[in-house]
């Protein structure tokens, strides 16, 4: 258990990398798309099918958000009853909270572009409480082996 | 107990806590395969009177088998007061497969009669209309809705609702009276999500019975959304229609997509009509672009300009109605920081009914909330609070007064579309209407924004009031308009696979 709870954070945190990725592969995309002549606006976006290179960035980002690390925070925190690490529990609380806290700010920056600044600073604070969250559960596995290690005859 | 088998308690004790309400959420979204719309939802009497006795379907109470009770009244017997034969026949033919747009380019997608947009249909104000449709290849089935018209409820082409969806080599026949002169569309209600924006679609234009022999000339600018391609009459880019220099013209612009386009003019317009309906003594509107949300009409009037260049009516940033003689052209026209604000536009006018004191008052608050979907985890739509299928049914009889107060709490913008009636404009965010009647039967209730609007339930059946984003729709953003005593014998799914979103 202590492992996967390991790996599950360590993924948290590449798919946030997934998100800024695709979040920029779609912006960029966008930008060379109008810089082309096309034309975005409220029925291009509703119509949901936009065909530019980086389009699939939106709908990525979109569902690796919504539903993909939402429910992997949920199955860490799971994981973090039997992982019997010290703070496994707690800090995979924070994620959960920081991913909630994610798509609450994603959603409202549909409103208001400034919570999308908000947005982008959490996604750090996200991926640094994920990668710790993995470190600190691989310090935990060695000390671990190493307690269990026959003593040295 | 040793500690550590405590311990392995305690956690899948509190593994239990966390999984066993989602395992019990998720069981109780999945949607049954076959439900009617008469045994879903929260019953809404906005105020008004309980159901009569023994009323079948409302409130989920409904025994199976025979759907509807002996003393009500089905659907399918609430056709038009007409006889005889139609004024305006019109056959259909719908067709999947590859379509090529007037543009010349080919997509994937619906036909009517081998195009799209589909034929458009005339008529004069009270003619009888007759439209057969034949399905030739719709692998899904399909429908036609008469967007806007407010028809008998049998034919509002409503899949699971009003009719059956149409299988491939079946046909089904609409009849109705065109009573109001005006623009509407219509379009398919089986899988409307993926049919109306694949094309199956067509205009539908009423001319008034007493129409000026000087009126003006009618261009029609139909937009579309094709595979990602913006079109005007399935063309792209600028649309020429040529037209003498000095000739007044009717622009009958129409939204078919699923989200709001901007539209505006190189010079002084006036808005006619919305939605159908004439507005009263419109003044010309200058620097200021109209909303257009997905599935309105808008009737703009212009005159194309007496030194014989062409005068640009813009859709949205991509396509635009260049109005002038043949070959001219019309110079680009920047978009208006400010739009048209129809709650003060033209002048006021006596309603047709008193609002100050409605039979029924409804609350349709549109929310978003995380949860299941039939199954589906993700962040739905939320009625009143509650998710798809514990949406309002709004009861009504016939003769009442309606208030309805749209709240949108969800983030996103929605155009609110209600079947079979058109609904007065009384206030946005308390602020009061003060100009022409403003009657929509789509209306664009943007992020936070809530709508006071009436009407009267004067067409009875059962009418969905849905958003016309049509994804939002198939993702349970929709609610049901139910008359007091009358009953489907249609069911959501079952052996027609009925889908209407």
């Amino acid at each position: 258990m202590k492992s996967a709870y390991k790996v599950m954070a360590y993924i948290v945190a590449a798919l946030v990398i997934v998100q800024s990725a695709s979040m920029v592969f779609a912006s960029a995309g966008l930008g060379i798309y109008i810089e082309d002549g096309g034309v975005l606006d409220a029925a291009a976006m509703e119509s949901e099918d936009l065909s530019f290179t980086g389009v699939a960035g939106f709908i990525v980002h979109g569902i690796n958000g919504m539903i993909v690390i939402p429910l992997l925070a949920l199955a860490l925190l799971i994981v973090s009853f039997f992982a019997r690490t010290p703070g496994a529990v707690r800090n995979a609380a924070i994620i959960l909270g920081l991913v909630v806290l994610q798509v609450a700010l994603g959603l409202f920056g549909h409103e208001n572009a400034y919570i999308g600044l908000l947005h982008g600073v959490n996604a750090l604070v996200l991926f640094a409480a994920a990668l710790h969250t993995g470190r600190s559960a691989g310090k935990a596995e060695v000390t671990t082996r190493e307690d269990r290690a026959p003593a040295a005859v | 107990m040793s500690r550590s088998r405590l311990r392995v308690l305690v956690a899948c004790l509190a593994a239990l806590a966390i999984v066993v309400p989602l395992a019990w959420m998720w069981q109780s979204s999945l949607l049954p395969s076959s439900y009617s719309v008469m045994d879903m939802g929260v019953v809404d009497l906005g105020g008004g009177p309980a159901p009569v006795e023994g009323h079948a379907g409302h409130g989920g109470q409904a025994a199976a088998g025979a759907r509807v009770a002996p003393t009500e009244t089905s659907v399918d017997d609430l056709v038009a007061d007409a006889e005889g034969p139609p004024d305006v026949s019109e056959e259909l033919v719908a067709a999947h497969g590859t379509i090529t747009l007037e543009s010349g380019r080919k997509v994937t997608g619906y036909s009517l009669n081998g195009t799209s947009p589909g034929p458009l249909i005339e008529a004069t104000e009270g003619d009888l209309v007759e439209v057969t449709v034949r399905n030739e290849s719709v692998p899904d089935g399909m429908t036609l809705h008469w967007h806007g018209i407010d028809v008998p409820n049998s034919v509002d082409g409503v899949a699971g609702v009003t009719q059956d969806a149409v299988k491939v080599g079946e046909e089904h026949t609409y009849r109705f009276v065109a009573e109001d002169p005006g623009t509407y569309w219509y379009h398919s209600h089986q899988v409307s999500h993926e049919q109306v924006i694949g094309g199956l679609f067509g205009s539908l234009v009423v001319h008034p019975a007493d129409a000026r022999p000087d009126a003006p000339v009618d261009a029609l600018a139909v937009a579309h959304t094709y595979s990602g391609t913006r079109t005007l009459n399935g063309e792209e880019g600028d649309v020429a229609f040529v037209a003498e220099p000095g000739t007044e013209v009717r622009v009958r612009v129409a939204n078919t997509d699923n989200g709001p386009v901007e539209v505006w003019s190189g010079a002084p317009y006036v808005v006619r009509a919305v939605d159908g309906f004439d507005l009263n003594e419109p003044t010309p509107v200058t620097g200021r672009s109209v909303t257009l949300t997905a599935g309105a009409r808008v009737d703009l009037e212009v005159t194309a300009p007496e030194d014989g260049s062409a005068l640009r009516v813009q859709v949205g940033g991509a396509t635009a109605l260049i109005i002038g003689p043949a070959g001219s052209k019309a110079a680009e026209v920047e978009q208006p920081r400010e739009k048209l604000d129809l709650l003060h536009y033209g002048s006021p006018a006596p309603l047709p009914f008193e609002t100050s004191d409605p039979d029924r008052v409804f609350d349709y608050d549109i929310g978003r909330r995380p949860g299941f979907l039939d199954g589906r985890p993700g962040l739905w739509w939320t009625v009143n609070g509650r998710m798809y299928p514990e949406v309002p049914m709004y009861i009504v009889r016939e003769g009442d007064v309606v208030l309805m107060r749209v709240h949108n709490a969800s983030n996103e913008d929605h155009p609110m579309h209600l079947h079979g009636h058109h609904a007065v404009v009384l206030s946005r965010d308390g602020e009061k209407a003060t100009g022409s009647p403003w009657w929509v039967d789509s209306l664009h209730v943007d992020q936070d924004e809530t709508y006071e609007i009436a009407f009267v339930a004067d067409n009875p059946g059962l009418w969905m009031d849905h958003c016309h984003q049509l994804k939002h729709a198939a993702e349970g953003l929709m609610a049901h308009l139910m008359y007091d005593g009358v009953d489907t014998p249609y069911l959501i799914g079952g052996a027609a696979d009925n889908h209407p979103e």
